[in-house]
């Protein structure tokens, strides 16, 4: 399969201190690529450092272009959507202007891709003039990745969505990114520290333990492991 | 009766030039937070600056639009090259760097033009004794009329900008969260650079109008102004475009009827007093200002 995402020996952190010590992942074309670890590993500062939002050494390829040293905004036009951790909306604005500004590195019209995610999330098309800080978790989680895929992107980074979720909403979460995965080929680079519904969306897994990759394997390799349950799967 | 229209209509002119300047405040704030304690300087330098073209023979309204234009640019290249570096370690270095710019336009207007010049400023709306209409009862000076209306259109305009455009619309998501702001494709760098000068723009034009209605140009110009624009700005909430017009209105109205009905008291020295005493009310009421927003969030 085309490869879309390669990091080579990627560095970063805050200040003088580095977190990333060389993560080397990379995902293919149509995968949903889960990365497990725990509070501190480094998820968050990895994908920060994927779409430019810090400051950051090493390569990363994407769609065979050096992109590691691109401000956050270019990274956006290349073709990559973030969903921060903490989903990341505009609070004050409405639920349409958060998909609107969501296609702001396109040029072309986006009327019907709002209308799309409408159909994908009617909750959304409830509260389309309501402004997104009245939102509940789960409809907020929605909205970003709307907003986020509002770019049409090649590849999605989702940091954590699950958090202060419901298991059902991340549940239906979840089977939203996977429809998307297998009905238009989006990639999905997605990091948790909780794993057990994410290992059941994952073409391949990587663990990431104190700002290094230990391991990588098929998501059936990780839920038979031992040592990967007790820590990541609670059971 | 005409005495009441007189004083509303005279408070209304005067409450349009500090909506305006306060609408500079705000576009400030909303993008970066702060509060630019250099807004009343920069329209004061740029006046001068409007002053010397038309000195030089311009027409004063292609004057006060290249006034406008500088002031743009200006205000984009303060942004970028004092505003930005320091911002990254705090806001009390945007404060300090802004105070050191208000002394330092302050002073350089007065190296340049001589302390305290007295330059004579032309209006942009007809100025002459008999340019007025009389409504009811009240002499309705074109001039004060022209300065309402602009800043209406003007505060169209804004609202048109931010609401309706492409551009507004990433403005205010930079606002809202600047680093989602960034992750979905917006260039916050010329976000801001693009709010101070907008401000800084229209900070040229109401100087001009100001130094219109004493007829002179001063380094002094804008410190009144600017202190009923902050005012209007906090009454108004500071982040909300329609709150920063109306209590620069209500505060124009409300200190001109104060010092009109009661000359021997208040009187034209401590009318500033009674619009600081309105707001000091307000804000003990309503901490947000009256138009102001809580920050919305649900976790």
């Amino acid at each position: 399969m085309s490869e879309i995402l390669r990091t080579h020996d990627l560095r970063a952190g805050y200040g003088l201190i580095e977190v990333l010590h060389g993560v080397n992942i990379n995902v293919d074309a149509g995968e949903i690529v889960v990365v497990l670890g725990a509070n501190g590993a480094g998820k968050t500062t990895m994908m920060r450092a994927i779409s430019g939002m810090i400051p950051r050494t090493g390569v990363v390829d994407f769609l065979a272009d050096d992109i590691a040293h691109l401000s956050a905004h270019k990274v956006t036009a290349r073709g990559i959507a973030h969903v921060p951790q903490g989903r990341g909306t505009f609070p004050e604005l409405t639920v349409e202007e958060n998909l609107r500004i969501g296609a702001h590195s396109r040029r072309d019209s986006f009327a019907a891709d709002i209308d799309y995610w409408y159909g994908v999330f009617p909750r959304l098309q409830e509260r389309r003039l309501q402004r997104a800080g009245s939102l509940s978790g789960g409809e907020q989680q929605m909205l970003a990745i709307a907003r986020a895929l509002m770019s049409r992107p090649k590849l999605l980074l989702c940091d954590e969505p699950s958090l202060g979720l419901a298991p059902l909403v991340t549940r239906e979460l979840f089977e939203v990114l996977q429809r998307l995965n297998s009905e238009t080929g989006l990639s999905v680079l997605l990091v948790e520290q909780n794993a057990n519904l994410a290992l059941e969306i994952a073409s391949r897994v990587y663990l990431l333990e104190t700002g290094e990759i230990v391991s990588s394997g098929t998501p059936d390799e990780y839920m038979n492991n031992d040592a990967v349950r007790k820590s990541y799967l609670g059971h | 009766m005409s005495r009441f229209f007189q004083y509303l209509f005279d408070g209304l002119s005067s409450g349009a030039i500090y909506s305006l300047l306060a609408l500079c405040l705000v576009v400030v704030y909303r993008g970066t937070g702060y509060l630019n304690f250099a807004q009343g300087e920069m329209s004061m330098f740029c006046t001068f600056l409007v002053w010397k073209l038309n000195d030089w023979g311009m027409p004063l309204w292609l004057a006060a639009i290249s006034g406008m234009l500088i002031g743009y640019l200006g205000g984009a290249t303060v942004e970028t090259t004092l505003i930005r570096p320091v911002a990254k370690r705090s806001q009390f270095a945007v404060f300090v760097v802004a105070i050191g710019l208000f002394l330092g336009l302050n002073s350089l207007a007065g190296a340049i033009w001589g302390a305290p010049p007295q330059e004579t400023m032309p209006s942009l709306f007809p100025n002459e004794p008999d340019d007025f209409q009389r409504i009811f009862g009240a002499s309705w000076r074109y001039q004060s009329i022209g300065i309402l209306i602009v800043g209406l259109v003007v505060t169209g305009l804004l609202f048109a900008l931010f609401n309706k455009t492409r551009f507004g619309l990433a403005m205010r998501a930079v606002a809202s969260n600047a680093d989602s702001a960034r992750l979905v494709g917006v260039n916050t760098g010329r976000v801001l650079a693009a709010s101070w000068g907008l401000a800084a723009a229209i900070g040229a034009l109401a100087g001009t109008m100001v130094a219109g209605t004493t007829g002179e140009v001063v380094p002094g110009l804008m410190f009144s102004y600017f202190v009923y624009a902050s005012a209007a700005a906090t009454l108004g909430g500071f982040d909300s475009l329609g709150g920063a017009v109306i209590a620069g209105l209500t505060i124009g109205v409300v200190e001109n009827m104060a010092a009109g009905y009661a000359p021997k008291w208040i009187g034209q020295e401590m009318r500033l007093g009674v619009a600081l005493l309105i707001i000091l009310g307000v804000l003990l009421i309503k901490p947000t200002g009256l138009f102001g927003e809580q920050k919305v969030s649900r976790v």
